[in-house]
Parts: structure tokens; sequence; C-alpha cells
């Protein structure tokens, strides 16, 4: 494939464009749909079902997986989707469930007060109004208006799987896009030794070895846009640092940088909050 | 003639944004959208297996009137055939779009919004495909006034418009098919047609004229179709946005 195809609303995806044939069904990802011609030409070719794009955006193929879907725009607004990890927050309790907010618009999201790991009817977590916490959407409900419900433990095994699920204490949250939250995901799930970095972010792997002796820092990517950093390591640089990662990720997605001024605005603003870097 | 000039996500705030500005009329619009967002109260919508579309047009100096309610009837029923209000997260929800009239001569009380349509439309869909909303497809729009000489004016000037013996407003998809005609003034079945057949090819270029080479070379003067005007504008900023991820490949 040489150049990436961009497709608009209504635009047909052309086959060559679609993973090889194999035995597996292909997978129909975000912003695709499947429509059949009611009554197709005679003589043309057997397959009477198009793809056609429903979003902008570029086509993007999983030749592994056998799955096609569009990236579009990057600040769009968030729909949840089984299986995302979101940065939720507490908005009231009830006897059975957390009410949590996971985007200030959208109706609440239900967390059972007994889906985090080891918890039973008498030692569950107590948490409080306006507290954070990192879950998996379980499932987003059936039909219209209803409720997604995350979890921050795996039902099937009943361990807190990824790591880090749960609540999270101390730190900060940014917003940022809902792309570039996608994007840090992908950067900070796999480590690469390459030039470019993964996804063409390179800030994480900047920003840990600068901050290395200062303590490090901890993250944590919302798929809804936001983003959770904590410094609680390096004592009294522990807020400034914290501060300086949440302006680090905005700028880079607000002007959109590439690896090469992501660097440079790591330096300028370290040095500019007076945060000693190795 | 000069092309329109369009912009997307002007706006910070919103899921999405387009500004547009059209030469020849003059109008400057911006438009926002939001979706899918939860509308107090509407739970027991007509249609609960669908979006709810609400259309707001925003005047730049005056107060809304009823010519902007009328006008925003027929712009949600034109973008209400586009949108797939029933795609995940979308049912029983809203799309609120807001176009505000930001330049160019304002509408006055009672006055005519036809001159203005095409830009607010494309305003629209420029917006909606900005915030990543579910379409079926594109549209694009184009107004002709009709002079008492039989003479056909691509996009009059406020001035122009009021002269003119009929306006006509017409929208169609990107796959071709008519989606809004809206007429005013007098004219015959004759005029309709010949101003049609100039309204899809200022919308699509020439291709579908083939048969009649004299109306294929005016129109070429005319510059590009406004399809692919659209079309360049959300190219280049899906470019712009994943730029990390093309120069990568």
């Amino acid at each position: 494939m040489s150049s990436p195809l961009i497709l608009l609303p209504g635009d047909e995806v052309p086959s060559e464009y679609l993973p090889s044939k194999s035995s597996a069904p292909l997978r129909l990802g975000h912003g695709l749909r499947l429509l059949s011609q009611p009554h197709p030409t005679p003589g043309s070719t057997p397959s009477n079902h198009t793809l056609t794009a429903t979003q902008p955006g570029i086509l993007s193929t999983d030749n592994k997986r056998n799955a096609v879907s569009i990236l579009s725009s990057s600040n769009r607004r968030y729909i949840p989707t089984p299986n995302d990890l979101v940065l939720a927050q507490v908005h009231h309790s009830s006897a059975d469930y957390f009410h949590c907010m996971i985007t200030p618009q959208s109706p609440h999201a239900l967390l059972g007060q007994l889906s985090f790991e080891g918890a039973t009817k008498k030692t569950r977590p107590m948490l409080k109004q306006g507290d954070l916490v990192y879950a998996r959407v379980l499932s987003i409900g059936l039909g219209a208006g209803a409720e997604a419900e995350l979890a921050c433990v795996n039902p099937a095994t009943g361990k807190a799987e990824p790591g880090g699920l749960g609540h999270l204490t101390g730190g900060m949250v940014f917003d940022i896009s809902t792309g570039m939250a996608s994007r840090l995901m992908k950067a900070s799930s796999s480590s690469s030794d390459q030039q470019d970095g993964v996804a063409g972010l390179v800030v994480l792997d900047e920003l840990g070895k600068k901050l290395e002796k200062a303590g490090g820092f901890e993250i944590a990517v919302g798929r809804n846009g936001k983003v959770w950093v904590d410094c609680s390591n390096s004592e009294h640089d522990a807020v400034k640092s914290t501060v300086a990662i949440g302006r680090c990720l905005t700028m880079i997605d607000e002007h959109n940088l590439n690896p090469t001024d992501q660097r440079k605005l790591v330096t300028r603003i370290l040095r500019e909050m007076k945060i000693e870097s190795s | 003639m000069g092309g329109p000039i369009a912009s997307l996500n002007p706006l910070n705030r919103a899921d999405g944004s387009a500004s547009y500005k059209c030469v020849s009329t003059g109008s400057n619009i911006l438009g926002s959208v939001n979706a899918p967002i939860e509308l107090p109260g509407r739970r027991d919508a007509l249609k609960p297996e669908e979006a709810t579309i609400e259309v707001f047009v925003k005047p730049g100096t005056a107060p809304g009137g009823v010519g902007e309610r009328y006008i925003e009837g027929v712009i949600r029923n034109a973008l209400g055939r586009l949108i797939l209000g029933r795609e995940n997260g979308y049912p029983r929800r809203g799309v609120v779009i807001t176009l505000a009239i930001v330049g160019g001569e304002s509408v006055g009380r009672g006055g005519s919004y036809l001159p203005l349509l095409p830009a607010l439309l494309h305003t629209a869909a420029l917006a909606l495909l900005s915030a990543s909303v579910p379409l079926s497809m594109t549209l694009s729009a184009t107004v002709l006034a009709v002079d008492s000489s039989g003479e056909i004016i691509r996009e009059p000037s406020v001035k122009d418009a009021k002269a003119a013996t009929s306006l006509h407003a017409l929208a169609f998809t990107s796959k071709g098919q008519l989606l809004l005609n809206e007429s005013e003034g007098a004219f015959d079945f004759g005029t309709w047609e010949t101003v049609y057949e100039r309204a899809l090819a200022i919308c699509h270029g020439t291709s579908t004229l083939s048969s009649d080479g004299d109306v294929a070379m005016t129109e070429n003067v005319d510059s590009q179709p406004l399809e692919g005007v659209l079309r360049d504008t959300v190219q280049d900023q899906i470019h712009s946005e994943y730029a990390w991820k093309i120069d990568a490949a």
C-alpha cells in the first residue's frame, strides 16, 4: 500500500485495500458499514456487498486480525466501547454502585462497589465524591439510553488486569483530545528504541529519561481524553514535575508537534520550570 | 470567480466546528456541532431509536425570528437524511448544530434566507464531518438567481438576489441525488430544468453533461466543483492531524 487512503462518508472502500483473503471473516471496526445492493446487476461480480465509510478518516487495516476500520478526527467526543480503559471520577455512590462521570456530558456510568480487586462485602473501597478511578468499560448496555458499566477487575480472574486499575491517589488529571489519548496509549504500552518512537510520540521516553534522577513519574491514560500524572516519588519537585509533564502533553496535543519539536519542548519546559534533569 | 474558503476546527471546545466564507455572496458562517449529547427531558422522544437533530441559526446583529426558525427547519430536514442517527451511542441523544452568521450582509427582518442557504448547509456539513458524526454521505449546495432577461447568476450578491425574478437553492448528495430544492419567485418548468442542470454541474463538475459540449465549456470556467472543495478541506485536515502516521509510512 503506497499512500494512505482518506475516505469521506459515503465513499466505498476499494477491495484492493482490504486485508488479503483468508479463512477468518473480516472484522469491521469503527466508522464503516456494510451495505447490500438490493438488485445486483446481472453479469457483475458475485459479491453484492459494498463497504462504505460513515466517518471521514484514514482507512486502517490490520492484516493479523483481519480487521479494517477508519481513524477519524482526533478531537471528537468519546463514546464508550467495551474494553476501553477510562479515567472516571466518582460523582456519588449508592447502595451497590458508584456513579461515575466519564465525560461531563454523558450520563453517569455505573461502577459496582464490589468490582475491585479483592473486594468483599466487608472490605470494599470507600470512594468519596471526586475520587478518581482507572477502570475498564465492561458493557455499554443494550438499547437506547442505557448506562455504561465499568469495572476495576477482570470478572473472570478476580485480578485487576492489566495492573493499575482501581483508585488513583494523588497526582493530577489533564485533558487531552481523544486521538492523543489513543496515541499515548499505544506509545506507553510498547516501548521501542526507534528514533521516531511509537505513534510519533517520543515525549514519554524523553520525559522518562530526563526525570529518572528526580524519581520518575506515573501516568494513566484514559480513552475518554484524560491523562493522570503523578510524581509523588520526586519529593520536593513533585508538584513542579507533574505540572511540567501535563504541560508537555497538552502542548504537543494542541500544536501537533513532530518528534524533534517534542524533544525541544520537553527540554524547554523543564528548563523554564527549573526542574533538575539528567 | 473565487471559490469558497473553508476551515475545520476553528473552535476549541466544540466537538466539531467549521468556518465557511463564500466569496461571491460575501457570507461568512461559523458553525459548531455537539454530538452525541444528552437532551434534558427528551428521554421519551418521538423516535426513541434515533438521534434528535437540532439546528440553530443565529443572525449576526439581530435576535432570531420567524425567518431563522423556518430556515432551521429546512436545514434540519436536509441533514436528517444524511445523519445516521441509529449508530452506536446516538439513539435518544442529540445532535446540536449551531450556525452563526458572522459576516456579510445580514438578512433583514422578513428577508429571504435562500442566498445564505448553501453556505449554511456547507458549514453544517463540514462541522458534522469534523465532529465525526456518522453520515451516510456528504452534500454540496448552491444558489442560483434568474434575472428578468432569463440569465442565470451563480451565487448572487445581495443586490443581484433582490433584482432577480426567481431564486433557486439546490443541494445534492455526494452521489449526485437531489437533496433539497427551495425556490422563490416566478419561473416555469423550463427555467427550473436549466437551473437544475447548471447547479448539478457547479456541485459535481461537468461529467454529467458530456452530451452538451457547450454547457460543459462554460462550467469549466466556473472553477472546481463544490463537492471537490469540501473534500479537499476535509482531506487536508486529516492529513495534518495524521501527519505522524503518514510520514512514518
